[in-house]
């Protein structure tokens, strides 16, 4: 069998309204077991409404919620094979280390030596061996991230919810633990499903990565596809650095797309829909997609400019371009700091891939 | 802040000192007096009158009753505080504000009108002048507290703690008595020692809605009333200590509370 049973979670076209807000649209998503997935947004997008549904602490007002098959839209929290990282992790003060991680099987009625057995695995697992008897304000900042994982594993729950749980580790911190949480994961071989409005988090660690936006979904696909692919505005700015490029569409052949960009001709591709002739478009051209020249290249979106600003950032230098003939018209980019020095003039020529330029849905 | 009202403020402050203590040092003193008479000069010492207390039945059991009195008004008042606590805290309701206002107005009402009233309802719903009467008397008068005391450490509770446990498998109730009980200990510990003060100190209630059996502050006052004598001091040192060593216990727990976690 295929699709059907591969779905561990399938949010059924659910709406989520509180007042007159409407937090989440009619999102109809399917999430697959062992899969790593981001819901990735700015505050109020919608992610973390969508997470408290899952997890129980949220009705929907319309659609369905359906876990391994079972719906439990209105099932309470403590009814569904569903836990919870939280942001501030909500370790239990008056419990040890090890009393936090044997709670959710005490619940589960699970005899002593079985919670002592599978407690000794999470531990060992997690590296927190040593702290089982601690109290979890002796803790560092990523030991108690560790210690809300290991609890919220413990009931060998069929979906991991993760809200923001990097929020509250300091920046260094923060890269070493996405490692280990994706390394975690893959252990595992849980499904995870992460919230967060940081695309760097969400670009490291997901399988999928659901861009939100005013409740509904932007784009959801690969990390990859995000950043090369945008296919909308929002995206491609929520995203990473890019600069936007508006012109009108003048011909579309089987590759490419020709745009008339304040009468320069450039060649650009579309992902997920097909603008018409005629069409006023924008388009996204990323940074390090920009290649310099010192002369006239010959190929094609070659265009030539000056420089305006160029600053050296170690392993790159940023370019600030002002395009000939175009008023205004400023195009970043980053180049190796090597090649950096072969533009040692003012005047230099840009050009880019035609599959680098995403033209963008409006 | 200069000097001269740094001189003057230590010195207001110490004669308020010795304002609070002399009194009580002297009650302290007279109860070791050798002699029927208070009053100096004090010729010769005796702890006679402590061993008069520890023999006399009549105070012993006074001193019992009255402690069966604080324990069970205590053990009723943290009940229906913490589940009014718990009830108005997080719930917002139309009216919520004066629901509170009301079960706040106890605390407040001068201690001879409740008396008085509770005297006049207690006969109306038939029951007896006496301990259970004195016992609801004292709780309508504490609750109140506790519900102050709980809901101010209700809302230091971070809200995941609660949804935590759910999510891990406890029902409202399962999450009420293993994550939010031990988060209100310190509370709780606090408020109920306090509950059992004001218990054991009221005369007033205890006056208008006891029995014929007194309770400790009715006791100390029939006998005062038949003269002075140094087993009174004597009963007293016996309480002031009690009450101050609970009394500091409660504080402790109070700023441990407040200091938080």
């Amino acid at each position: 069998m295929t699709g059907e049973t591969d779905t561990i979670v399938h949010i059924d076209n659910v709406t989520k309204r509180f007042g007159s807000v409407v937090a989440v649209d009619r999102l109809d998503m399917r999430i697959m077991a062992g899969e790593f997935v981001t819901f990735l947004g700015p505050s109020g997008c919608g992610k973390s409404t969508t997470l408290r549904m899952l997890g129980g602490f949220e009705t929907p007002d319309e659609g369905r919620i359906v876990l391994d098959g079972v719906d439990v839209t209105r099932k309470p929290p403590n009814r569904r094979d569903v836990n919870m990282v939280f942001q501030d992790y909500a370790l239990f003060p008056h419990m040890t280390v090890g009393q936090n991680i044997a709670f959710g099987l005490e619940l589960k009625g699970e005899p002593r030596d079985e919670i002592d057995r599978r407690m000794g695995e999470l531990l060992d697992f997690l590296q927190l061996s040593g702290f089982r008897d601690r109290s979890p304000d002796q803790l560092s900042g990523g030991q108690r991230q560790r210690v809300a994982l290991a609890r919220a594993l413990a009931p060998d729950p069929k979906l991991l919810l993760l809200d923001e749980p990097l929020g509250a580790l300091d920046a260094k911190l923060r890269g070493q633990v996405q490692i280990e949480l994706k390394d975690i994961q893959k252990r595992t071989g849980k499904t995870f499903f992460f919230v967060t409005h940081d695309q760097e988090e969400a670009l490291t660690m997901s399988d999928r990565v659901v861009v939100m936006n005013a409740g509904r979904v932007e784009q959801a696909g690969t990390p990859e596809d995000l950043y090369f692919r945008p296919e909308s505005r929002f995206v491609a700015e929520f995203i990473g650095e890019t600069n936007l490029i508006e012109g009108t569409v003048r011909g579309i052949d089987k590759d490419t797309i020709a745009i008339d960009w304040n009468g320069t001709d450039v060649r650009g591709v579309a992902h997920g829909h097909q603008p018409c002739e005629g069409d006023t478009v924008t388009a996204s051209l990323r940074l390090e997609n920009v290649m310099c020249h010192p002369r006239k290249p010959a190929r094609m979106n070659a265009i030539e400019g000056r420089i305006v600003s160029k600053l050296f950032k170690g392993s790159r230098t940023s370019l600030d371009i002002r395009i000939g003939g175009h008023q205004n018209t400023v195009i970043h980019a980053y180049m190796d700091a090597g090649n950096a020095a072969q533009v040692a003039d003012d005047r230099l020529w840009i050009s880019w891939e035609p599959e680098r330029l995403t033209v963008l849905r409006d | 802040m200069t000097r001269h009202t740094r001189i003057v403020m230590s010195v207001v402050y110490w004669a308020f000192v010795i304002y609070l203590f002399v009194p009580l040092a002297l009650m302290v003193t007279m109860g070791f007096k050798d002699s029927k008479f208070i009053g100096f000069p004090i010729r010769a010492w005796t702890f006679d009158w402590y061993a008069t207390v520890m023999q006399d039945t009549q105070v012993l059991a006074v001193f019992g009753y009255s402690m069966a009195i604080a324990v069970s008004t205590t053990v009723l008042s943290l009940i229906i505080g913490t589940w009014m606590a718990t009830f108005l805290g997080p719930n917002m309701f139309r009216g919520k504000a004066i629901v509170f206002a009301l079960a706040c107005l106890p605390a407040v009402i001068p201690g001879i009108i409740s008396a008085i009233a509770l005297r006049i309802f207690a006969r109306l719903i038939d029951i007896e002048p006496g301990m259970l009467a004195i016992i609801l008397g004292h709780t309508v008068h504490n609750v109140p507290f506790v519900a102050l005391v709980v809901m101010a450490r209700l809302s230091t509770q971070p809200k995941s703690h609660i949804e935590a446990a759910r999510d891990l498998g406890a029902d409202s109730i399962v999450a009420f008595f293993r994550v939010t009980l031990p988060y209100l200990k310190p509370a709780l510990i606090g408020a109920g020692i306090f509950c059992m003060l004001l218990s054991f100190d009221d005369f007033v209630r205890a006056f208008f809605l006891g029995g014929y059996q007194p309770t400790l502050p009715v006791l100390i006052f029939a006998k005062l009333r038949s003269g002075m004598s140094p087993e009174i001091n004597a009963i007293s040192t016996i309480v002031l200590i009690m009450t101050a060593i609970l009394g500091l216990w409660a504080e402790r727990s109070m700023r441990r509370l407040n200091k938080g976690s």
